[in-house]
């Protein structure tokens, strides 16, 4: 006999499919990210770190690591939501879920869900492997934990938003090479904005990952470019008014439902 | 009982006195954003345990109208109910007494065929004992069982739809949308599905089930609708609807209310003569008289 409702099995069978699906492709989904950060550790890191002075007073390496593991649950959450609704749209296996009686803000949700677990267990690895290599310090864990969570639902939302509309591979491509990659390259994971010279320096601070970064960042190192009370404030607004805008398109149907 | 509701297991059935049907559609209407008039004031209605045969050329309305039964579109205007409860909100009671088997195979290709039951099994609310049992019945009841481990998009065409049936019916539900299951599939698995889609229905599923196949609505509806142009052009038995446009088949009625009557097998004659209130012995005198005279003056081709 289980002791769970209708509604809460409803809801673990759409999370457990999210899960399922990237769990059957780990060699795509966690193996790669896993090889990527392994790759910019090196090369970063050990080639180019040697000639880079320290940043925020840590050496450059380790300066590069809390905006690498932002980045592995970033981008993993958007590609993990806006491929699987995409790719479900087009089978039109959504069905499945969408005549069952499962609610909008249930499914809206777990589709969410899905790509924020993902993004969860990319960035635990990402951090297990820079632990093994680098020295890396957690110097403020009660920032980090909703920083990284908050940045993890926002993508996560993110790529939910992308794949209802998308009605093509394209479409994902595109948002997410020139507006994701752009948008964290130039958000300060490899580099301080105060490095930078006008108007970059300005500029980098309407960039929305830029503020991301730093509040990881400053959960690791405890340094920090921006004020971090503001910026999580910020961004749980960011982060909860994505996800209403998702729920009104699942509650509407648009792009889901003709 | 392999196919029957059972509400017994899936806890307290959804309410509703005995003769509430098992689908009520009234004055349903669907304009798509592209200004196509998809459904124009359909209205039907199936009795708890009835079977509906819904015939109608491509593009009448068939497909949009289960979709609106199913969540899966939004009518402009007009109202349905599946056992009382409102289909057009988000009425869980509404969703779980509907099990569709689509037209297009729609089966989730990461998934095995066991994992696409149980996932059905658990979007409905099942907990995992019931799935677990419910999904075992149904890979024995429609020889599924060797097949189980594999990936749906690595079945055959027969195998998928096989499995899109059972996935329809993994949650017990009380009114079961057929749209076209047996459109592309050889003989021996036709006759495979009209035998489990009449078990299905003797053990009180009500069915809506689209076809083009004349024969098969024949074979295995109580009641068949007509659906043109978005409209509901005739409903009735085989029989009633074939008196009421005086012709004698299920095949001519049907000519006859979609404007195709030259189509007949019966001649072509029957048809023209039922649509034009002439004799149809004295339209076929006629025509012979006509050919005749294009055979004499060379005009004939």
């Amino acid at each position: 006999m289980s002791g769970m409702s209708p509604s809460q099995i409803r809801f673990l069978a759409l999370v457990r499919r999210e899960v399922s699906r990237f769990m059957k492709i780990k060699r795509q989904t966690l193996g790669a990210p896993l090889l990527e950060t392994f790759l910019y550790i090196s090369v970063f890191g050990a080639a180019l770190g040697a000639r880079i002075d320290k940043l925020q007073g840590v050496d450059y390496v380790v300066f590069i690591v809390p905006g690498l593991i932002m980045m592995a649950w970033a981008t993993n959450a958007f590609a993990n939501n806006s491929s699987s609704i995409l790719q479900q749209k087009m089978e039109r296996a959504i069905d499945d879920q969408l005549s069952s009686p499962a609610s909008p803000a249930q499914l809206m949700m777990a589709f969410a869900l899905g790509g924020f677990i993902r993004g969860a267990v990319v960035a635990a690895i990402t951090t297990g492997v820079a632990l093994l290599l680098i020295d890396l310090p957690v110097e403020h864990v009660l920032v980090l934990i909703p920083a990284l969570a908050l940045v993890g639902m926002f993508f996560a939302q993110l790529g939910v938003f992308i794949g209802v509309r998308a009605e093509q591979f394209d479409d994902v491509a595109v948002a997410q090479t020139f507006l994701l990659q752009p948008l964290i390259f130039l958000g300060g994971v490899f580099y301080s904005a105060e490095l930078l010279p006008e108007p970059w320096s300005t500029i980098t601070h309407f960039n929305p990952v830029y503020y991301m970064i730093d509040l990881v960042r400053y959960g690791f190192l405890g340094t920090s470019e921006t004020n971090v009370a503001a910026s999580l404030a910020i961004l749980t607004a960011i982060v909860g008014a994505l996800t209403l805008l998702n729920l009104h398109r699942f509650r509407v149907g648009t792009h889901l439902r003709s | 009982m392999v196919f029957a509701p059972d509400p017994a297991e899936d806890g307290p059935p959804p309410t509703g006195p005995a003769d509430v049907p098992a689908l009520q559609a009234t004055d349903v209407a669907k304009r798509y954003p592209t200004g196509v008039e998809a459904l124009r004031g359909v209205s039907l209605r199936i009795e708890a345990g009835g079977f509906l045969g819904l015939l109608g050329p491509n593009g009448a309305g068939k497909s949009t109208l289960i979709s609106c039964i199913t969540g899966l579109a939004r009518p402009t205007a007009g109202s349905i109910e599946v056992f009382g409860h409102d289909a057009l909100g988000h009425d869980p009671e509404a969703r779980i007494a509907v099990g569709l088997a689509p037209q297009d195979i729609n089966l989730d290709w990461f998934l095995t065929v066991e994992e696409t039951l149980d996932f059905h099994g658990g979007y409905f609310g099942m907990p995992k004992r019931e799935r677990r049992a419910r999904t075992e019945e149904l890979l024995e009841a429609f020889s599924l069982t060797d097949k189980r481990d594999q990936r749906t998009r690595t079945l055959s065409g027969g195998m998928k739809r096989r499995v899109v049936l059972a996935r329809a019916l993994m949650h017990r539900p009380r009114l079961l949308i057929l749209d076209e299951p047996t459109a592309g599939v050889d003989v021996e698995l036709r006759l495979e599905l009209w035998h489990a889609v009449q078990q299905i229905n003797a053990e009180g599923t009500a069915i809506l089930l689209t076809t083009h196949y004349l024969e098969e609505a024949e074979q295995l509806c109580d009641r068949i609708a007509f659906i043109d142009g978005g409209r509901i052009v005739g409903e009735g038995t085989s029989a009633e609807l074939a008196a009421a446009h005086g012709v004698e088949t299920l095949e001519d009625a049907y000519l006859s209310l979609v404007g195709r009557h030259e189509l007949s097998r019966q001649g072509g004659i029957l048809g023209a003569a039922t649509a034009a209130g002439l004799d149809p012995e004295e339209l076929r005198r006629a025509r012979a008289a006509g050919a005749r005279d294009e055979a004499a003056d060379g005009t004939g081709r």
